[in-house]
């Protein structure tokens, strides 16, 4: 049962606006003018370190777990040295755009543009990128929906997984201060590289003691409240929380309670330093169950607090917010900050590491219903039935939690990634689907590649069909192409260009990271760089994993070539220049051609016509990226994501053979395009699982409507467990289900005053229905919804 | 060889154990008065086809790996299963070879010497009891109901699992005396059945349109919960296992 304390804190998260905060952004600016000169790695981590020394200190009404980034409670901050640009341009609409709107006043407005922006002119990552990128690239690569990053230049890149196990709880911020002093002492300065490694140490000694001194600020301000608290139960509650906070995080942590404190400062440290996506808990049931069983031993603990103290942190994850342009927020929608959180699967030596805070986890989703974290979990081939229930009876509660995710292949992927078995099986995931691990540098979301565009350049001479304008390869027109192979080839090409182009957008932003923005706070939660002496954006941690590519519109393309092929080529019921003459007038005029393509093979049915050409479209792009290395020498990784991506991409394309229209939304992941999977969830999963999974180490996703009848009683769940483990067992990485029913929903669109707190699966993540746009509701709906 | 058939409806989930494959056979000795698949009635509509046997297989190969992991496998209905019994002996003795798990839904009008050796082969036989006075069944459904009663209790010392089908109409049985007489007939002469009682539904209706027929009677009444409830109760009380495969 929730307590009345959570359920205030709901509340208030489920009906309050998100408001920015500029104080960070004034606090980095004001220490950035007075460090000029130094390394730069010193510079953010003195600008940390004055963030964590003045930011105001705000304790809210009945919280347990303290530490905010900002003034509100649902608060924003402000990044100005990654990009102030895009705040400067969008900031007067933030209140009134679609998707993610914030709040931020006239006031705020007038005084950020005084006194923060005009510092940054010049200095931004945004701005030296866009200097340095070539011209082709730009034109391609920026802001077209054709190919995608900026997530990775207007933005920090987050995407890491703070190492408890090894690192935070091991050691706390006093010993890795330590720790650094020692390798500063141990260091021959005649050496060239030492002068490096010092700075790296003395940075990484500024952010930890930052976090300590944030930490006692807030012990201070708890024991002040008490002392003036009437409530004497608050009071002592209170008390606790100075206790808390004067321990770590620069102590160990002793008990459950101070353990879940000290992960909340990781995640203040990690947000004040850079606002990131996908800053990942990582294996929670993994590091917090020793705590919880040593204080139930021990009785100091309760099952009812610790669950409360989980749903009090569930709230905390949710109550901040990415702070993202409107662009970005159109890829990634529903204030989703991607912090994923891993619970069950096998542990390093193999055993299955269900327990008791596994299943806690899956309660507090199920009862505070927030959007974060990201709750994932590992479910491999002889799970425990319990957790095989409990993972299916949250998915008949319709929360779109949680991502299940295949064990095996998971660490298949790893290892195809290159890491030690050991360490591959110890897998987490990272912000929606991406197999991941603690001791690892890699960008997870470089780039979004717009499949469907390579296709219209192939068949519209290089040319976008909405705007006319040249943006692909010189390309024959379509009407002469003689055969299928031509076609095919054709689209190859342009595909080849795109990942050359993305290629070229991730080294290039990649560079800029490693020059601009070092990240000392963040290299300290990781294992290896303590060793290494490097941050983690010069390539510090054990395993520096190359960026992944994400593939936009498999279904989109794999459809489309299908329809070509037979219509044109075998069936012989239209031309090339018809076909292509159709596309260019969005179908009107040719709408009996457009239903004989939208009767073609779609993929989604287990129908080997148009699956074979999925797989080898798969294949194909992750050879092509393969082959490419980033900054460190790693190979480029593919995978299929979802985020909101398949919207935006969707909005710059044009029709498409499959028969699908200008502007409509394309494809997410490895799942079917929507509507079009008419057979039943079994087929589309049999068709998914042709695609090659486990070679994109980045991760695949597949996104299901269930109809909620289906798993509404015990039996129902049971049997959605069995599809589940049959999915895995052809070789699925991922699944996720919506069980809302279409009537709901479009209730929830007209009403959305009653469905504040109604979850629904996006795409890899889950957010609230009522914080998306109407596309993107719209979206959702029209996926197809299994019944029998 | 083949057969007729309306479909064939992958990931089907309450008709047997997991989640099954039902093979729709078609033609059917009974006309009910309220059947939600009158496409099934007779083999000659546009709603059924011929199909081989080694396309049915082929099919179902497909789908083994989903009865695998569930404890499902087919499920022969109808239409009525029986209609066709050489189409079904030779699908049922080509799956039962193969290890597949079988159940089949029958209204249970057959000639038991034929059917027998096939029954034998199920893993579960769902067995319709429409009504206990033979008029009304005959009135509701074409046809008395004496060899359906002596079906029922040939069938449930075959040894297979079994378990009797009511579906539960306000109008046709679903009544106090209805009910207890045919859960008295069942107590007495096949105790060791299950009992599923299934509420109307009206989904069929569409399909009634489809073939330009009559939609059933308009005075047929979807039972509310209670009163299943209800029923299922008093079937509780009078000894009976009462079994649900929603």
């Amino acid at each position: 049962m929730i307590t009345d304390r959570i359920e205030k804190i709901r509340q208030n998260y489920v009906n309050t606006k998100p408001a920015i905060s500029y104080e960070r952004a004034l606090i980095w600016t004001e220490s950035h003018k007075k460090t000029e000169g130094l390394p730069i790695c010193i510079r953010r981590a003195q600008a940390f370190y004055d963030c964590c020394d003045q930011i105001g200190v705000h304790i809210f009404d009945g919280e347990l777990i303290v530490g905010a980034v900002g003034e509100f409670r649902k608060c924003g901050i402000l990044t100005p040295e990654f990009s102030w640009m895009w705040v400067d341009s969008e900031m007067d609409n933030f209140a009134t755009r679609s998707q993610d709107p914030y709040i931020m006043t006239d006031e705020q407005r007038k005084f950020v543009r005084k006194n923060i922006f005009p510092y940054w002119k010049g200095k931004s990552l945004e701005e030296a990128f866009l200097k340095r990128i070539p011209e082709d690239t730009k034109h391609i690569g920026v802001d077209t929906g054709v190919i995608d990053s900026d997530s990775k230049w207007r933005q920090a890149v987050g995407e890491v997984t703070p190492d408890y196990q090894d690192v935070l709880f091991k050691k706390g911020f006093g010993g890795i201060i330590k720790e650094a002093e020692g390798h500063i002492a141990a260091l021959d300065m005649t050496d060239a590289e030492s002068e490096d490694k010092r700075d790296f140490y003395e940075s990484i000694i500024l952010t930890s003691k930052g976090i300590i001194r944030f930490a006692n600020r807030y012990a201070d301000e708890a024991e002040r409240m008490a002392a003036e608290e009437d409530d004497k139960k608050r009071a002592e509650e209170l008390r606790v929380i100075a206790k808390n906070c004067r321990k770590v995080p620069e102590h160990t942590p002793e008990s459950f309670y101070e353990a879940i404190q000290f992960i909340w400062f990781v995640q203040i440290g990690g947000i004040l330093s850079e606002n990131p996506l996908s800053l990942n808990p990582g294996r929670f049931d993994q590091y917090m169950d020793p705590y919880y069983e040593s204080d139930i031993k021990k009785n100091a603990i309760t099952e009812s607090f610790a669950q409360e103290l989980i749903e009090a942190l569930w709230l905390k994850y949710s109550e901040w917010v990415w702070t993202i342009s409107a662009n970005t927020a159109d890829y990634f929608a529903g204030y989703n900050q991607f912090q994923n959180l891993t619970v069950g699967g096998k542990k390093s030596d193999g055993k299955d590491g269900t327990n008791p805070i596994t299943y806690m986890a899956l309660k507090a989703t199920e009862e505070v219903k927030t959007h974060q974290p990201g709750l994932s979990v590992r479910v491999q081939a002889d799970c425990p039935k319990e957790f095989m229930d409990a993972v299916t009876h949250l998915v008949s509660k319709g929360t779109g939690f949680p991502a299940i995710h295949n064990d095996s292949v998971g660490y298949q992927m790893l290892i195809n990634a290159g890491y030690e078995p050991e360490d591959a099986k110890d897998w987490n995931n990272c912000g929606c689907v991406v197999p991941h691990f603690r001791k690892t540098g890699e960008w997870t979301a470089a780039v979004n590649m717009n499949f469907g565009s390579a296709l219209e350049y192939a068949l519209n001479q290089g040319k976008s069909l909405i705007t006319g304008e040249k943006m692909g390869l010189s390309e024959k027109p379509a009407k002469d192409f003689k055969s299928y192979e031509e076609v095919k080839d054709a689209f190859y090409k342009q595909f080849n260009n795109l990942c050359k182009h993305s290629i070229i957008l991730t080294v290039e932003a990649q560079r800029l990271h490693k020059e601009m923005v070092p990240r000392p706070f963040l290299s300290s939660c990781i294992e290896n760089c303590m060793d290494s002496g490097k941050d983690l954006s010069q390539g510090g941690a054990k395993y520096n994993i190359g960026p992944v590519i994400t593939g936009i519109g498999l279904a989109v393309v794999s459809n489309s070539l299908a329809a070509v092929k037979k219509l044109v080529f075998e069936d012989h019921v239209c031309t090339m220049e018809t076909l292509a003459k159709a596309l260019q007038a969005n179908w009107e005029g040719y709408e009996d051609l457009r239903e004989k393509a939208q009767a073609c093979p779609k993929y989604g049915n287990d129908d080997d016509y148009v699956d074979d050409i999925a797989i080898d479209v798969a294949n194909h792009f992750y050879r092509e990226i393969h082959q490419y290395k980033d900054i460190f020498g790693s190979p480029f990784n593919t995978a299929f994501m979802g985020i909101s991506n398949y919207i935006p991409m969707g909005r710059v394309l044009g029709a498409t053979p499959c028969g699908r229209k200008n502007g409509d939304p394309s494809s997410e992941g490895v799942s079917p395009y929507v509507g079009t999977d008419k057979s039943t969830p079994l087929a589309a999963m049999k068709s998914t699982a042709k695609v090659n999974q486990e070679i994109h180490s980045g991760g695949t996703l597949l996104n299901l409507r269930l109809n909620p009848d289906l798993v509404a009683t015990k039996r129902g769940q049971a049997n959605l467990g069995s599809m589940i483990q049959t999915l895995f067992s052809l070789g699925g990485f991922h699944v996720q289900f919506n069980c809302i029913s279409s009537k709901v929903l479009r209730d929830a669109q007209a009403h959305p005053e009653n469905y504040k707190d109604l979850l629904v699966r996006v795409a890899g993540y889950s957010t609230q229905f009522v914080n998306l746009s109407k596309s993107m509701q719209d979206a959702i709906i029209a996926r197809t919804e299994h019944s029998f | 060889m083949g057969g007729y058939i309306m479909q064939l409806q992958n990931y089907s989930v309450n008709d047997g154990e997991g989640i099954r494959t039902v093979i729709f056979m078609a033609g059917c000795p009974l006309s009910c008065a309220w059947c939600s698949n009158p496409e099934g009635q007779t083999k000659n509509n546009p709603m059924v086809h011929w199909v081989e046997t080694e396309d049915i297989i082929k099919e179902i190969n497909r789908q083994a790996i989903f009865y695998r992991f569930s404890g499902g496998g087919i499920t022969f209905s109808g239409g009525e299963a029986t209609a066709q019994p050489e189409f079904l002996k030779e699908l049922t003795d080509r799956f039962y070879d193969d290890g597949y798990d079988l159940a089949i839904e029958t209204c249970g009008q057959f000639d038991f010497n034929t059917l027998a050796p096939t029954l034998k082969k199920m893993n579960l036989i769902f067995m319709d009891l429409k009504h206990i006075d033979s008029k009304k069944h005959e009135f509701y459904t074409g046809v008395g109901n004496s060899l359906i009663l002596e079906n029922i209790k040939k069938t449930a010392e075959l040894g297979v699992k079994m378990v009797v089908r009511v579906p539960t109409i306000i109008g046709v049985n679903g009544d106090d005396e209805t009910m207890s007489g045919i859960f008295k007939f069942l107590s007495k002469n096949a105790p060791s059945v299950g009992l599923e009682l299934l509420p109307y539904h009206k989904y069929g209706e569409e399909k009634y349109r489809q073939l330009g027929k009559k939609l059933p009677d308009s005075s047929f009444e979807i039972p509310s919960d209670e009163q299943m409830d209800h029923w299922r109760k008093m079937a509780s009380d009078e000894g009976l296992n009462v079994v649900s495969y929603r």
